[in-house]
């Protein structure tokens, strides 16, 4: 005789992985998304890369740096992602102490906001819209 | 990498990369629709003979959540090495061109990108307790922006691309 064991919840929990069933985690996540739009947006509106990267010669500078005469063009958007990352992740971390703190922060500000970083991202890149 | 041009040029080797990187693109862009269009128009279940719309939007949409995820950021950092040459080799010669708002397109490809890098954490915890209804609205919300930005980014790039390439 067979018999079919219907699984228990707890089972079915475990499905989910750790990370993903962790309330501290999703206080780190829903911090992270709602920080980094802003920290981004931020971050490319007032020159705070944490670096500048210049291609043609392969130089790193530490924050924001002007290119050089002769040396081709400086780069900011790989410093604007870090500071955007490190940014949203010291956040995210000094949140996820605070697990129900999630349960507070409306939701609708993790699509709400890069949508609105758009438009002013464009708008940043006016010179491109008007030569 | 130097010894790699030894067999191939230059110009060869970034034209494999930007390859590599657009069937990344495509891999992601078709995991985020297939998402998308299941979480925008649910099919109700499946009884007998389907057709084809049906049978795209029925997909598990969870099942996804991890690859769309891996997929994006392995297309985000080979796009991030590609965009170093192209600094000096494609956006130089096309400013001289006048293509100024082709490369301002680009550029907000490029912010729209690093946005969805910063959603991508958020977006695998929401699809990974799809049990909890607090996060239905949010979700769809997530999914249906990041597949509009991955849309967006590939035709910009695509067009990009036909404007001046690598070859």
């Amino acid at each position: 005789m067979t018999t079919v064991v219907e699984p228990s919840a707890a089972m079915r929990d475990k499905k989910t992985s750790s990370l993903a069933a962790s309330a501290s985690f999703g206080t780190f996540v829903i911090v992270f998304a709602i920080a980094a739009p802003v920290i981004y947006v931020l971050s490319e509106l007032a020159n705070w890369p944490l670096f500048t990267y210049h291609p043609g010669t392969n130089r790193i500078d530490f924050g924001w740096a002007a290119a050089r005469a002769n040396e081709g063009p400086a780069m900011y958007w790989y410093g604007w992602i870090a500071t955007m990352l490190i940014g949203s992740a010291t956040l995210g971390a000094v949140a996820a102490r605070f697990p129900r703190l999630s349960e507070r922060i409306p939701l609708f500000l993790i699509w709400l906001l890069p949508l609105l970083a758009l438009p002013i991202l464009a708008y940043a890149l006016m010179p491109f819209w008007t030569r | 990498m130097s010894f790699v041009f030894d067999y191939i040029s230059v110009n060869t080797f970034w034209t494999i990369l930007l390859i590599v990187h657009a069937l990344l693109a495509v891999a992601t862009l078709g995991a985020l629709t297939h998402q998308a269009v299941s979480v925008a128009m649910p099919a109700r279940q499946l009884a007998g003979a389907s057709g084809f719309v049906t049978r795209f939007r029925a997909v598990h949409g969870a099942g996804y959540a991890t690859a769309v995820c891996v997929l994006w950021v392995a297309t985000f950092l080979l796009g991030a090495w590609i965009y170093t040459k192209y600094r000096i080799a494609v956006r130089i010669p096309l400013e001289r061109t006048g293509y100024w708002k082709t490369l301002g397109f680009f550029e907000l490809k490029e912010h729209a990108a690093a946005l969805g890098l910063g959603l991508l954490p958020a977006y695998w915890y929401f699809w990974k307790n799809p049990k909890n209804p607090a996060y239905d609205g949010v979700r769809k919300a997530v999914t249906l922006l990041l597949a509009a930005i991955c849309w967006f980014a590939f035709l910009t790039g695509h067009v990009l691309n036909n404007a001046r390439g690598f070859g």
